[in-house]
């Protein structure tokens, strides 16, 4: 089912809402996010300079360090009483990106997301478990309000805790799971591990996968674990540009349809900031139209993508996105959460027992990310009993947890043995092939 | 008595790298003693030089230190670390680690340990007529 008519516009049709909106989004961010206004004067772009969807290149890029610069609020448009939600993804050093909602905004999102589940087979009649973590992270109410506005019916399970994720999934005749692609594994051979065979034993026929990539590969796993007819699909989204519903797979499985008529897309090389022709690898850029609370133009995602024009084999006429071949930075994708080495390398250069150099190890074990931080130690006086050394590393553990949200194993190895670099330093070790 | 305490990593042959060093200094190791974690561990050892010792592993990049720990002589016969031990039960010293030396050319064996109250040891065992040994009597 195809849930909004925008999804299937003539091509034509859809640029010209997309320019209507622009040139509003333009004059309305100029008049009203100084930050924003600041930077499109010092390149010399004025609101009424957008004529055409390509003068979009003309305006200035919005980057994650923006809203650091701006922290909380200073991107927002709108007075604090317009709004009615906030959100929260981890930043590059310590503070959270936050981000708004008004009324409208939460209407548009959650029709996003109504549109995305509905690409992915979900119906009015599906029982959901949603198995993202709650909290300030988009991901789980977004999907939760999309899923409720088709009309299906949501368990808020959230994360972990697999023995009751197993007994909802049998004894509320689930048919859809949200979950990261890897704890979806994980959830599959603990319920095959458990005696049951989800194929047989179970009624979850569909998966709406995001948080993070699912390669090819993980899908293929996800079929002989969940069984062969099991519908999985991945979505693709960003707290800052309004949480998941900027783009989904649909069942024809050919890459992840943007919401054309919310967001434009473009690729950009993102050494020279140039946009490349249709087709070709790059940044993927987002400007938003529409948005009241924070509206964004240009805004550098950066994940590595190609777009793919041609229409649809389902219908939809929107452009597609290849799945995400990387990151344009040095950004990391820990059990659905965004980590960046800055976060890290901030604890560690915080605990004056450790040295400042570090090696960060991710791999996948049990089909769940493991992040191992390498760090040297230097403070001689720990040698005095075990139980200092492992206050120490209990400590390292409780500032990367409160700074990261997540768990890390820790390794303390002695002075000069990580390997120094020269230039550019290669902290980072991701062992994760293919997502398995 | 000092002891000099290393941190080596888990893995084969670092407790190699300690000791090759130490031997290429040409200092003598008296006793050893290590205890391991999963992921690293802390190499204790009596020298005779420890001041020597520190220097050239600290030179060669390892974390080192020295700590003052006690060391008594035993009759080497049936029962006597038992009634070592017993000793400082009574006194209500806490023995934090203890290990003894590797040889000692014909005289009574040594063991060490580790104490946060080393005065009240010190004092406890020489009343009940333990022999403390210090590093110029090794």
């Amino acid at each position: 089912m195809i849930w909004a008519k925008e999804e299937t516009l003539p091509r034509k049709e859809l640029e010209m809402i997309q320019l209507e909106k622009l040139k509003k989004t333009v004059a309305y961010i100029y008049e009203r996010v100084a930050p924003y206004r600041g930077k499109m004067d010092r390149a010399g772009v004025k609101p009424e300079d957008i004529q055409t969807l390509s003068d979009l290149r003309r305006l200035p890029f919005t980057y994650k360090k923006d809203f650091r610069d701006n922290y909380p609020m200073g991107l927002f448009a709108v007075d604090k009483k317009e709004l009615v939600r906030f959100h929260a993804s981890s930043g590059t050093t310590g503070k959270p990106t936050v981000v708004g909602y008004t009324k409208n905004d939460l209407e548009m999102w959650l029709g996003n997301v109504a549109r995305i589940a509905c690409m992915g087979g979900a119906s009015a009649q599906d029982i959901v478990q949603l198995s993202f973590g709650y909290g300030t992270f988009t991901g789980a109410l977004g999907l939760h309000g999309g899923l409720e506005k088709i009309g299906a019916a949501v368990i808020p399970m959230s994360s972990g805790n697999t023995k009751k994720q197993i007994m909802f999934l049998k004894d509320m005749g689930v048919t859809l799971l949200v979950a990261t692609p890897s704890y979806a594994l994980h959830l599959g051979e603990e319920i095959r591990k458990s005696g049951l065979d989800p194929e047989t034993d179970l009624s979850v026929r569909i998966g709406l996968f995001g948080g993070e990539g699912m390669t090819e590969a993980m899908r293929e796993e996800m079929h002989r674990i969940w069984g062969k007819d099991f519908l999985c699909t991945q979505n693709y989204g960003l707290s800052e540009l309004c949480g998941p519903g900027v783009a989904g797979e649909c069942q024809e499985l050919c890459g992840m349809h943007i919401n054309e008529d919310w967001f434009i897309p473009e690729i950009i090389d993102p050494k020279t900031e140039e946009v490349l022709p249709p087709g070709e690898r790059g940044e993927l850029v987002v400007t938003c139209l529409g948005k009241e609370a924070l509206p964004l133009v240009r805004y550098r995602t950066g994940d590595m993508t190609r777009l793919f024009y041609e229409p649809c084999k389902c219908g939809r006429t929107t452009v597609r996105m290849e799945n995400l071949s990387g990151r344009a930075d040095d950004m990391l994708v820990i059990r659905g959460v965004n980590v960046f080495p800055t976060q890290i390398e901030e604890v560690l250069l915080s605990i004056e027992e450790i040295g400042p150099h570090y090696e960060i190890l991710v791999e996948r074990k049990n089909r769940l990310d493991v992040m191992t931080i390498t760090v040297e130690l230097i403070d001689d006086r720990l040698l005095d009993s075990y139980s200092k050394l492992s206050e120490l590393e209990q400590r390292i553990k409780a500032g990367l947890k409160s700074q990261l949200g997540l768990a890390t194993q820790i390794r303390l190895v002695a002075p000069y043995s990580l390997q120094r670099f020269e230039g550019k330093a290669k902290r980072i070790k991701d062992l994760r092939k293919d997502g398995l | 008595m000092k002891q000099i305490s290393v941190f080596v990593e888990n893995r084969p042959g670092s407790l190699m790298e300690v000791t090759s060093r130490l031997t290429e200094a040409e200092v003598n190791i008296r006793a050893v003693a290590s205890f391991d974690t999963p992921e690293f561990g802390i190499l204790r050892m009596v020298v005779d030089d420890p001041q020597k010792a520190k220097q050239e592993l600290t030179r060669l990049g390892f974390v080192v230190r020295i700590y003052e720990v006690m060391g008594v002589e035993l009759q080497d016969e049936k029962g006597n670390l038992n009634h070592m031990l017993s000793i400082l039960a009574d006194g209500q010293i806490n023995v934090n680690y203890i290990y003894s030396f590797v040889i000692r050319e014909q005289k009574a064996p040594v063991m060490v340990f580790s104490t946060d109250d080393m005065e009240k040891a010190k004092e406890i065992l020489t009343k009940a007529g333990v022999k403390i040994v210090t590093d110029e009597e090794l």
